[in-house]
C-alpha cells in the first residue's frame, strides 16, 4: 500500500509510532499527483514543486498535505477563484480557516480548480478549463469545489478544503465518493473566501472518512473576529470517541420529496440507510416541508444572484487581477476588464442579480425571497422540533457526462433542490458515502439543526462503520 | 412581463458587462426564464413576514477602536497596474 | 394678475466625519496628515474575501452626534449595500445604514426671517462609510492636462455619520444656520472635528419651489458644497435658477445638479444616477445597542451650546450676545467656567474672555486649546482688577504682558513697574477725568473762579480719593486734580 493511500488519522497515527516521515507523504501524494493529474486537472496551481516545510512540526496536522479550493485567500499564492478576472493575483493575506491548517502543521500542495467564482455545479465553468470525474473521467466531479472532491477522491492529498453554497461541498463528494461536510452557517470562518452568496457560503472539509472531518473541523471551527457572522461562544467539541450511539434518536424523510424521482442506485442507496439507522436503534419518522419543495430552489437563486452581483462589483481593474492600460475613460476601462474577465454563466447572474434589485422589481422579487426565506427557516425549525435528523439525497442523479448539459439552466438548479435548502437555512448538511453502482460512487446527505455538526458526524461515523469508506478512485488509469 | 434584449442590454450595461449579440440572447432567455421561476413568489401571502437577515437573532459583534494599521502595504501595491508613485490611477475623470 | 411668489421648501443632507482613530471598518488609522495611500488595509482596498468589522466607537460617536441633534437612539439598525461603479469605491458598493438608521427623529433650531426659533427637523443620522479621494491632476502637481485622475484610499472606510433634514428650511439663511448650528452641536458632542477645511463636514441640498399659483416644482438635489459660503450661495442660486424657469411657465427637472464653486453655478449631472434599492449587507449583522449603552452615552452628552448660553444669561446675568459668543465653542466655554470655578467673578470674567482672550487668540491666530494663560491664572488676574488691587488699564497691560512674555501675574507687575494697590499714573488720571466728567457744574464753578476757598477742588479730591478706595497718595491726588482742573 501507498502512503497516499492512507486516510488522515492513519496518517497522522503512522507519523506519530514514526513508521514513516512526514517527507514520505510529501512525496508518495506528489508521485500521485504526476500520476494522474493529466487525467484529472484538478489544479489550477500547484505549490508542490519543492517540499514544503511544515510550519508547526508539534502541530496535529504537522507535515500533513492538503489543496484548497482556489476561492480561498492564500498569502503570496495565486487565487483565482476560476476567473480570468483575477488574473494572476496574489493576496496578501491568507484565509482564516487556512491560517488555522498552516499553524497546525499542514502543508500546501496547491489550488484546485472550481466553477468561476463557485457559480455551477460541474467543475466545468471555469476558466481554467473543467475537470473530470476520477471514477470515471468521462464524467464531471460535480461542483463547484469539484478539484477539491476528486484531488481527495483520487489520493492527491488525504483531505482538502471547499466552500458550499447551495451543495458546492456535498454535491461533489457524492459524485467523487468522498465525505463532505457543509458546516453550520457561521462555524468556519468565511474570511478569506472569495465571496459569492456571503449570507449562504460556508467553507468546509473533504476526506475519505468522517473521522478525518472531525480532525479538520477541530482545527477550522475556531471563532475569529475577523468575521462578523462567525460563532462567538466557546469551540465546538469535535473530539473523537469510539462509542457513539444512534438509539432513540428520529432521523426523518421528507413527505415532499418522496414523489420525486431518484435514479435507482440513489433511491437503493436510501432504503439501505433507511435500513442501518433502524437496526441501529433509530426511529424514522416524517417531517413535512411544503415551502422548502415548492419555493427554495427560486428563493435560492434569488438570493444567491442579488447578494453575488454587489459582491462582483469590486472587480473593476483599478488594484488587482485582470486589467486594462489603454482605456481612455474609466466607464470604458470598467466595462472592458469585465465583459473580458467574467465567464457567461458568472455574467447571466450578475444581471440576473441586478435585475432582481432594480426599484421595480425589487420588492416583488428580492424582498419577497427573503421573506420566502424566513418561510423556509420557520419550517426546519418545526421540523427539528419533530426529529433529530433528516435524511435526504444528494442529487436526484449521479454524475452526468463531460459536456452533457441541459440548454435550461432552470432545469439544472431544480437539481440542487436536496442541498440549497440547507444553506437557506444555515444547516450542516453531512454528505456521506454509501457504495458505488459500478464504478460510480453514491451518497446521501443527513442533515441537522444548527450548531448540530459534531452530533451530524457522529451520526455519520455510526452509517460509515455499516456503509464503508470509499477506496482511491482510479484516477482515470485503467 | 418577458424582458425584451434591449432592456437586458440596459441591465448588462448598468452592471458595466459589454455582451456579445450571444451572449445577449443566452442572457435573454436565462432571465427570462428566471423570473418566470421567481413568479411563484406569487403564490404565498408574504404581508406579514419579516424578511429574513440573519440565521439566528446574531449582533453585530464591535470591533475596539485600535489603531493596527496593515504591514504589507507594498504587496496590495505591487498587484495593481495603476500605481503611480503613492497613487493609484485612473483614466482622468472629468469633474462633474 | 397678482405677482407670483416662490416659497423655497429645502432638505439638507450633511455628511460629517466621526471623531474615531480607526476607520469604520478596519483598524487602519484615521489620520489625515498622512501621506497617500499610506492607511489602507485588505478591508478598505475592497480585495477579495475581506470582510467589515464595524467599529465600537464609530456606533457611539453617531449615537452622541444623534442626541446633540435630539434625535432619539434606535435599539436595532441594519447595514446595506449601496451600488454605483465608481473608482474612489473599491467594492462598488457603499455600505451604509440607509434607511434603519442608528438614531432618527430629532431637531435643531434656527431663527426665521422674523427673528423667530423655527424648529428644523432631523429625519436621521445613519453611519456609512466614505469613499477614496480622488485627485483630478498630476501627482506632480500639474493641473490640466493630465490625462489620469489619480486614487488616494487613505480616506475610503473614514467613519460618517450622514444626518437627513426634513423639508423645513424656507432659506439661504435659514440653510447656513441650521449647518453652523449643527456642527457647534456635534462638536459639543465630542462625535466629529467637523473641520470644513479638512472635507470633515460636506454639504448636499434638495431645493424646489412652491409657486403662489399651487405649481410645486420638482426637488433638485444639489451635491458638492464644502462650506457654509457654498451652501449659502448654492441654495440661492438654485432658488434663482427655478424661479426663473417657473416664471417662463417651464417645468424644473427632478435631477441632480453640481454646484461648481469657481464658477458660481450649478450644473446638471452628466452621470445618469441609478437608484437602486439597496439589498441588505450579509457581512454585518444586525446592529444592537442596548439601553445600558444608550444611558451610558447620554450621561456623556455635555450641556449643548443653547442651553448653556440660557444659564450664562439667567443665573450669571451675562448679556446674551457674550453668553453665544462664548458658547460657540465649547473649549472656550470651558476655559470661561474654569475661571468662574477658579473664583472669578462671572461677569467680569465672561468680558474678559469676549474681549481679551479672544482678542489675542486672533491676532495669534490661535485656539483657545492653545492659549497659554491657564483659566486659574485668568481668575487671579480678574480678581485683583475686581479687588482694585490693579486698575483695568493695568490689568490689561498685566495680561498682555503675561501673553507676551509667558511670565506670571506678579513677574509682569513686576516688570511693568506698577505698585500693586497704588493707583497712580494712568490709573489715577483715568479716575480723575472721569470723577471731572461726571460733575460738570463743579468744574464750571472752579474754572469760572467761584471756587475762592478751593471747596469745589476739594469736593473733586475727595470723590477721587473715594473711587481710589483709598489707594492713592493724597498729595499726588491733590496735586494731579489740581492740575486736571486748569
Amino acid at each position: 500500500m501507498e502512503l497516499y493511500e492512507l486516510n488522515l488519522h492513519f496518517l497522522l497515527e503512522g507519523l506519530k509510532a514514526k513508521k514513516f516521515s512526514a517527507s514520505e507523504i510529501f512525496q508518495s501524494c506528489k508521485r500521485r499527483i504526476d500520476e494522474c493529474e493529466g487525467n484529472i486537472h484538478a489544479f489550477i496551481t500547484r505549490t508542490d514543486d519543492k517540499e514544503p516545510q511544515t510550519e508547526n512540526a508539534d502541530g496535529i496536522l504537522a507535515g500533513i498535505p492538503t489543496v484548497l479550493k482556489d476561492n480561498l485567500c492564500t498569502k503570496g499564492i495565486r487565487t483565482t477563484a476560476a476567473s480570468k478576472i483575477l488574473g494572476n493575483w496574489r493576496p496578501p493575506y491568507d484565509a482564516t480557516a487556512w491560517k488555522y491548517l498552516r499553524e497546525a502543521g499542514a502543508v500546501l500542495m496547491g489550488k484546485v480548480n472550481m466553477d468561476e467564482f463557485a457559480m455551477g455545479n460541474t467543475c466545468g465553468n471555469s476558466a481554467f478549463g473543467p475537470t473530470y470525474n476520477p471514477n470515471d473521467i468521462t464524467r464531471v466531479p460535480g461542483g463547484s469545489s469539484g478539484g477539491s472532491a476528486a484531488a481527495v477522491s483520487a489520493g492527491y492529498v488525504p483531505f482538502a478544503l471547499g466552500s458550499d453554497t447551495g451543495g458546492s461541498i456535498r454535491q461533489p463528494a457524492s459524485f467523487c465518493g468522498v465525505q463532505g461536510l457543509k458546516p453550520t452557517y457561521g462555524m468556519v470562518s468565511r474570511y478569506g473566501l472569495i465571496s459569492y452568496g456571503s449570507s449562504l457560503d460556508q467553507i468546509g472539509p473533504f476526506a475519505r472518512t468522517v473521522r478525518d472531518l472531525q480532525i479538520i473541523m477541530s482545527v477550522i471551527a475556531k471563532h475569529d473576529p475577523m468575521d462578523s457572522s462567525c460563532f462567538r461562544e466557546k469551540n465546538p467539541d469535535f473530539s473523537h470517541k469510539d462509542k457513539v450511539s444512534i438509539k432513540g434518536k428520529r432521523v426523518a424523510l421528507v413527505k415532499e420529496f418522496q414523489d420525486f424521482t431518484l435514479d435507482a442506485p440513489i433511491a437503493d442507496a436510501m432504503t439501505r440507510t433507511r435500513k442501518i439507522l433502524e437496526d441501529e436503534g433509530a426511529i424514522i419518522v416524517e417531517v413535512s416541508l411544503p415551502v422548502v419543495a415548492r419555493y427554495a430552489v427560486a428563493c435560492y437563486y434569488a438570493l444567491a444572484m442579488s447578494e453575488a452581483h454587489t459582491n462582483l462589483e469590486r472587480y473593476d481593474g483599478v488594484r488587482y487581477g485582470y486589467t486594462v492600460t489603454d482605456a481612455s475613460g474609466v466607464k470604458e476601462m470598467f466595462e472592458r476588464v469585465r465583459s473580458y474577465g467574467f465567464g457567461s454563466e458568472v455574467k447571466s447572474r450578475i444581471i440576473a442579480g441586478t435585475c432582481l434589485t432594480e426599484p421595480s422589481r425589487c420588492d416583488e422579487y428580492y424582498v419577497a425571497a427573503t421573506k420566502v426565506r424566513t418561510l423556509i427557516a420557520q419550517e426546519f425549525t418545526r421540523a427539528f422540533g419533530e426529529t433529530d435528523f433528516i435524511l435526504q439525497p444528494v442529487t436526484p442523479s449521479l454524475p452526468s457526462k463531460i459536456g452533457e448539459v441541459d440548454d435550461d439552466e432552470m432545469k439544472g438548479y431544480e437539481t440542487d433542490l436536496y442541498t440549497l435548502p440547507v444553506n437557506l437555512a444555515g444547516l450542516p448538511g453531512l454528505s456521506f458515502f454509501t457504495g458505488y453502482a459500478g464504478n460510480l460512487p453514491v451518497g446521501l446527505q443527513l442533515i441537522g439543526p444548527r450548531w448540530s455538526d459534531p452530533e451530524l458526524l457522529n451520526a455519520g461515523l455510526i452509517l460509515e462503520a455499516h456503509l464503508g469508506t470509499p477506496k482511491i478512485a482510479n484516477g482515470g488509469k485503467n | 412581463m418577458k424582458l425584451t434584449s434591449e432592456e437586458v442590454n440596459d441591465i448588462a450595461l448598468e452592471s458595466r458587462l459589454l455582451l456579445t449579440e450571444q451572449e445577449l440572447a443566452g442572457a435573454v432567455r436565462y432571465i427570462n426564464n428566471f423570473l418566470d421561476m421567481l413568479d411563484r413568489f406569487k403564490e404565498l401571502d408574504l404581508q406579514n413576514v419579516e424578511p429574513f437577515s440573519f440565521a439566528e437573532a446574531l449582533e453585530c459583534p464591535l470591533r475596539e477602536d485600535k489603531v493596527n494599521d496593515f504591514s504589507n502595504i507594498q504587496a496590495i501595491f505591487d498587484e495593481s497596474e495603476h500605481v503611480d508613485g503613492q497613487f493609484f490611477k485612473v483614466p482622468r475623470i472629468m469633474e462633474e | 394678475m397678482a405677482e407670483l411668489t416662490f416659497t423655497p421648501v429645502i432638505g439638507i443632507e450633511i455628511h460629517i466625519r466621526l471623531k474615531t482613530d480607526t476607520k469604520i471598518f478596519c483598524s487602519c488609522s484615521t489620520n489625515t496628515d498622512a501621506p497617500a495611500n499610506s492607511h489602507i488595509c485588505p478591508v478598505c482596498m475592497g480585495l477579495p474575501g475581506s470582510l467589515p468589522r464595524l467599529n465600537h466607537n464609530v456606533v457611539e460617536k453617531g449615537m452622541l452626534a444623534g442626541l446633540a441633534l435630539n434625535c432619539t437612539v434606535q435599539p436595532r439598525s441594519l447595514f446595506f449595500r449601496k451600488s454605483y461603479f465608481y473608482p474612489d469605491l473599491p467594492k462598488g458598493h457603499q455600505i451604509s445604514q440607509c434607511d434603519l438608521p442608528v438614531v432618527a427623529d430629532g431637531y435643531i433650531e434656527v431663527h426665521d426671517a422674523n427673528g423667530n426659533l423655527k424648529k428644523i427637523r432631523v429625519n436621521h443620522l445613519h453611519l456609512e462609510e466614505d469613499a477614496a479621494a480622488m485627485h483630478h491632476s498630476a501627482s506632480d502637481g500639474r493641473l490640466e492636462g493630465a490625462a489620469t485622475s489619480y486614487v488616494d484610499y487613505n480616506r475610503a472606510g473614514m467613519p460618517l455619520g450622514e444626518i437627513v433634514s426634513e423639508p423645513d428650511i424656507s432659506s439661504s439663511a435659514e440653510a447656513v444656520e441650521y449647518a453652523m448650528n449643527l456642527q457647534r452641536r456635534v462638536r459639543y458632542a465630542g462625535a466629529s472635528d467637523a473641520d470644513l477645511d479638512k472635507g470633515m463636514m460636506r454639504f448636499d441640498a434638495n431645493v424646489s419651489l412652491k409657486c403662489s399659483d399651487g405649481r410645486w416644482g420638482r426637488k433638485v438635489e444639489v451635491k458638492n458644497m464644502n462650506s457654509f459660503r457654498a451652501l449659502e450661495r448654492a441654495i440661492e442660486f438654485e432658488i434663482k435658477r427655478q424661479k426663473k424657469i417657473l416664471l417662463a411657465g417651464g417645468e424644473v427637472l427632478q435631477e441632480t445638479r453640481h454646484w461648481n464653486d469657481a464658477k458660481g453655478v450649478t450644473t446638471a449631472s452628466r452621470v445618469k444616477e441609478f437608484y437602486r434599492k439597496f439589498i441588505v449587507e450579509p457581512d454585518l449583522p444586525p446592529l444592537i445597542v442596548n439601553q445600558e449603552w444608550i444611558d451610558k452615552v447620554t450621561a456623556m452628552m455635555p450641556e449643548m451650546p443653547d442651553v448653556k448660553a440660557n444659564r450664562y444669561v439667567n443665573d450669571m446675568q451675562i448679556p446674551r450676545e457674550v453668553a453665544e459668543v462664548l458658547t460657540d465653542d465649547k473649549n472656550l466655554a470651558d476655559y470661561f467656567e474654569a475661571c468662574v470655578s477658579a473664583g472669578a467673578n462671572p461677569l467680569r470674567a465672561a468680558n474678559w474672555v469676549r474681549t481679551e482672550v479672544l482678542r489675542v487668540l486672533n491676532e495669534r491666530g490661535q485656539k483657545i486649546s492653545e492659549f497659554t494663560i491657564s483659566p486659574e491664572t485668568l481668575a487671579g488676574l480678574v480678581a485683583r482688577v475686581d479687588e482694585g488691587k490693579l486698575s483695568t488699564t493695568q490689568g490689561k497691560e498685566v495680561f498682555d504682558y503675561m501673553c507676551a512674555n509667558n511670565s506670571s501675574i506678579d513677574e509682569a507687575i513686576k516688570h511693568l513697574g506698577i505698585t500693586e494697590g497704588g493707583i497712580a499714573g494712568n490709573a489715577l488720571s483715568e479716575i480723575i477725568a472721569s470723577v471731572i466728567a461726571a460733575n460738570p457744574d463743579v468744574l464750571e464753578e472752579i474754572k469760572s473762579g467761584k471756587d475762592k476757598k478751593g471747596k469745589k477742588l476739594k469736593f473733586l479730591q475727595g470723590l477721587v480719593m473715594k473711587e481710589t478706595k483709598g489707594q492713592a497718595k493724597p498729595q499726588e491726588v491733590a496735586e494731579a486734580v489740581a492740575e486736571a482742573v486748569k
